[in-house]
């Protein structure tokens, strides 16, 4: 090649080679950019991202608050067992381990083979392993003694639910149980990190299900804490780097007094029914029980499958919670109500008499209502009616009575609506009205349905709850309390009630008497009861008829067949002349009012005012 | 410097500038390898046998290196089909050949000798170019391609397609010539993405663009790589102390990765100086090629620098997330032994075609 060309050619080459280099200086910043944009712009984000990576956040369970009587009682408590924990990751050998541990702590093959499903898992992951639940003050002694043998096992506190009295606040107090799935209340964690969750209950992560555990469940339950581990790619846990304790649960002090709650399960016996109290300052709920009723430890900690079957299939229905759910015909005792209804329409006085045959013919058709008493009562004022249980007075103050009127007059007294601020699955009840039924029936109301209601049978139905909120507003003199079961309510539990019913003071003077006197006079229809006790008790006693009938031979054919039998009711409210508490008692099939539901009202009276 | 006899060919520049890079690559694969001392050591081993072949390779004339292009063409091509025949198959690709005790990646004996005999074929043709030699030369890039491409690896059949295609340009290809093929290669890239890709490749340029599709899947390695590097921040989290790392969240975090480690544990500080490094070497590259004694001296530092260059681009940008994934070692860093002896090989050529001069001119 001659000068010249070799000259073009190295020319060419060097503007060729340094376009290349150009190029790559090029390429240079735009890594450079990119590692800038990666490592300063956007590090907050990678910087959470590898965070995020590396750590593990296991969910602390929270110890749930306990559950106190208005005495400071504690009605449901938190109750430490002791379980035997291990640490697969550093046992070696796991059947020489169990070999070694058996003579120590007794195991079952089930328990083994449990243990031996989980085992490797468990080590791999590096977590912790139960091996025996519940160890009894033997296997703590023995395993203490021999510790250091077994450094990869430990005693670890695990606490079960219990009350001390489980059968009589079951459906009160209600139980918790397993949570299946999430809990809505662990919000700062996955949801998926629960199963990994350290237990403070031997029995899992748990909620309240029924009553007052599941109406103040986030209240008892408190707050998760959390572990933060290192975790590696393969989900191996390493070092804690963080550690923040679970909050408890607040305690809650509820109105419910032992002793009466007491007092009531035992008056009540074997029967089926339910007795609700509440005291009259506060609106506290006092006793709130049903009959029959089931273990609540039981339940909450374990049952077998044949328990858990003998409650479900029991014809009784222990689940039942007939206190709040139970529908009963309120009976005699609405007839308070109606009289005040008829003075506040001006359509009875008190002074008026009329006479009582034993029967009310209705002048449309001519039918027949009778009274509890062949023969009546002959010639009664308003106080007697109320004193003998009239019904025949009652059915002709009801056929005067317009039912739309009569239906919001009873509204004001809590039928036909929850009632209780705090309570679970409270039932409203029912009361009808004249459109309820022709659109519901397709039949018009009859003035014969009127009269019905003027003695508390046919549609009207209530529940003890609200036989005990209405005693109570008849005892405050139409000052109308929430009732509620802690002292503390929640506010957006409460049902507030803003009713008050009106009545002239002389009126409700009148009407105390006269419903002193069904309790403590000669002619009152709950006076077998009036010796029970030392103080003045007001009252209004029912017989609730399941089967309308014509005749009182006619019924005797009927008590033969036991769940046909009339159920027994009273509300009731004492000391008089300036009571403290209203009490509702109702017992399924337990026939006459006065004589049979009584006696369970003055006990829990008695035991509400020490006497 | 005179007595012919006892001088000793080397660039100082090169040299302790590829010194810094080794020694801070060991230190880099303790972090990577959790703290594994014998892959370490192993790599410093190798690493000194690297600079033993460097330096020998730098003594001999270029001559030499030119005499013997075609014999070193043919020894590299034989190795292909030895591999092909005789290989072990690992992971459905064989890439490997075994001689005694030692075993390497028979490629990359081609990625050296492809373009020194290019160099050499096209090193005393006129200017500009003809169609016949640059017909004939892109027959044997593509050959050469291909016979590394079926292997399968693409990667490095691309590396060494780029070492034939940069002597070729740099040896005056005209810019026509270049224009055309480039608007080939736009028109065919349809027929390239949906014939010639297998479509694992097709998956990991698919997850480039949205990793996130298939985040614990496909898109894993280049998620993890970036949270790695974004992460490290201005300053890093310090040696050793990379969660991304330690915690094996990143993959591959001896070989393809290193980078990411670096990024995690050095910050963008370390990422700076770790590029300037490179760019130094690039740059002291480019000033031997243009001040070489010949065409074919400067074909050769040319090319193998500019081959060094796409290999490392290469491995920056799929780290950081800006190609897709290939298997890519970075230069003087990642774990490896065949590689690593190429490269020194590489630049021992390179010193000596940069440090034999020509008493009188050609």
């Amino acid at each position: 090649m001659i000068f010249e060309e070799r000259q073009v050619e190295k020319n060419n080459f060097s503007s060729r080679a340094i376009f290349s280099f150009l190029f790559i200086s090029v390429i240079f910043l735009i890594v450079l950019f990119q590692v800038f944009s990666l490592q300063v712009s956007s590090y907050s984000a990678y910087e959470l991202a590898a965070l995020n990576n590396k750590t593990y956040s296991v969910p602390i369970q929270p110890l749930r608050g306990e559950i106190f009587d208005r005495n400071g009682h504690v009605i449901v408590r938190n109750i430490k067992t002791f379980d035997l924990i291990t640490k697969p990751n550093s046992i070696d050998d796991v059947e020489s381990f169990l070999q070694l541990i058996k003579p120590v702590i007794h195991l079952t093959e089930s328990e083994v083979t449990q243990y031996l499903e989980k085992f490797k898992e468990k080590a791999f992951v590096n977590k912790e392993l139960v091996l025996k639940k519940n160890l009894s003050t033997e296997e703590i002694a023995r395993f203490g003694v021999r510790q250091f043998t077994f450094k990869d096992a430990f005693i670890g506190e695990r606490y079960r639910r219990m009350s001390d009295y489980p059968e009589i606040f079951s459906h009160v107090l209600g139980y918790t149980s397993k949570i299946e799935g999430q809990d809505n209340l662990l919000s700062h964690l996955p949801q998926s990190h629960l199963k990994d969750a350290e237990l403070v209950y031997a029995n899992g992560l748990i909620q309240g299900v029924t009553g007052l555990e599941h109406t103040y469940n986030q209240m008892l339950s408190g707050t998760y804490g959390k572990r933060v581990y290192e975790i590696n790619s393969r989900r191996q846990l390493g070092k804690v780097l963080e550690v923040e304790s679970a909050v408890p649960g607040e305690d809650i002090h509820t109105h419910l007094d032992i002793s009466a709650q007491m007092s009531a399960a035992k008056a009540l016996g074997s029967r089926k029914g339910g007795v609700v109290a509440i005291d009259l300052e506060s609106g506290g709920i006092n006793v709130l029980f049903s009959a029959p009723s089931y273990s609540l430890n039981k339940l909450a900690n374990g049952m077998t499958v044949a328990e858990f079957q003998e409650i479900i299939t029991n014809p009784s229905k222990p689940f039942f919670n007939r206190a709040l759910q139970g529908r009963y015909p309120p009976a005699s005792t609405i007839k308070p109500a109606i009289a005040m209804f008829g003075l506040t329409k001006k359509l009875v006085r008190w002074e008026e008499e009329i006479d009582d045959p034993g029967f009310f013919m209705l002048p449309e058709n001519g039918r027949i209502y009778r009274g509890w008493k062949k023969g009546g009562h002959k010639n009664v004022n308003l106080k007697k009616a109320l004193l003998v249980s009239s019904n025949t007075y009652f059915f002709k103050l009801a056929y005067q009575s317009d039912m739309q009127e009569l239906a919001s007059y009873l509204a004001s007294f809590g039928f036909g609506a929850k009632v209780c601020g705090d309570c679970f699955n409270e039932d409203g009840a029912f009361l009808p009205t004249p459109d309820w039924k022709y659109n519901n029936l397709n039949i018009p109301w009859f003035t014969g349905d009127t009269v019905n209601i003027g003695v508390g049978q046919g549609y009207l139905v209530a529940t003890p709850m609200q036989l005990a909120n209405y005693a109570s507003i008849l005892a405050n003199k139409g000052r109308a309390l929430t009732p509620s079961i802690a002292q503390s309510v929640l506010s957006d539990a409460v049902i507030q009630n803003n009713y008050q019913v009106s009545l002239g003071n002389k009126d409700w003077i009148n009407l105390h008497d006269a419903l002193t006197g069904v309790v403590e006079s000669d002619l009152g229809t709950a006076r077998s009861i009036r010796d029970l006790k030392n103080f003045k008790v007001a009252g209004k006693s029912g017989t609730a008829e399941l089967v309308s009938l014509d005749s009182k031979e006619a019924y005797q054919d009927l008590r033969g067949s036991e769940l046909l039998r009339d159920h027994s009711i009273i509300i009731a409210f004492g000391p008089m002349p300036n009571p403290k508490y209203a009490v509702s008692v109702v017992i399924e099939n337990g026939e006459s009012g006065g004589a049979v539901a009584g006696p369970v009202a003055i006990e829990v009276l008695k035991s509400l005012l020490n006497e | 410097m005179n007595n012919k006899l006892t001088k000793i060919y080397f660039d100082p520049y090169l040299f302790f500038s590829i010194c810094l890079l080794s020694i801070l690559g060991l230190f880099f694969l303790y972090s990577a390898s959790n703290a594994d001392l014998s892959i370490v050591l192993r790599q410093s081993a190798y690493v000194l046998l690297g600079f033993l072949i460097m330096i020998a390779a730098s003594q001999p004339d270029p001559d030499l290196f030119r005499r013997t292009s075609f014999l070193f063409l043919v020894f590299a091509t034989l190795l292909l089909g030895i591999t092909f025949i005789f290989g072990p198959e690992i992971n459905g690709a064989q890439r490997w050949v075994r001689i005694g005790p030692v075993s390497f990646q028979s490629s990359e004996f081609l990625k050296l000798s492809l373009p020194i005999f290019l160099a050499n074929f096209l090193g005393d043709k006129k200017l500009p170019i003809q169609t016949r030699e640059v017909g004939i030369t892109l027959i044997i890039i593509f050959l050469a391609f291909f016979l590394v491409a079926r292997q399968p690896d693409l990667g490095t059949g691309l590396i060494v397609a780029l070492s034939g295609i940069f002597v070729l340009f740099l040896s005056g290809l005209s810019w026509s010539f270049i224009g055309g093929a480039f608007v080939l290669l736009v028109i065919s890239s349809p027929l390239i993405w949906n014939v010639l890709l297998e479509p694992f490749q097709r998956q990991r340029i698919a997850t480039l663009f949205n990793p996130e599709s298939d985040p614990f899947g496909a898109g894993w390695n280049i998620i993890q790589s970036k949270i790695a590097i974004g992460s490290g921040g201005i300053f890093g989290k310090g040696f050793g102390q990379g969660s991304q790392t330690q915690l094996n969240f990143l993959p591959e975090t001896k070989t393809d990765f290193i980078f990411s480690v670096i990024g995690e544990e050095f910050g963008f500080i370390g990422v700076f100086l770790l590029l300037s490094i490179y760019f130094f070497i690039l740059m002291r590259c480019l000033y031997l090629a243009l001040t070489a004694r010949d065409r074919f001296c400067r074909l050769v530092i040319g090319g193998l620098s500019l081959t060094f260059a796409a290999n490392l681009i290469i491995n920056l940008c799929m780290v950081v997330g800006l190609l897709p994934v290939v298997g890519m070692p970075l230069p003087f860093i990642s774990k490896g032994g065949s590689s690593l002896m190429s490269l020194f090989f590489a630049f021992g050529i390179i010193t000596s075609m940069a440090t034999h001069k020509k008493f009188l001119p050609q």
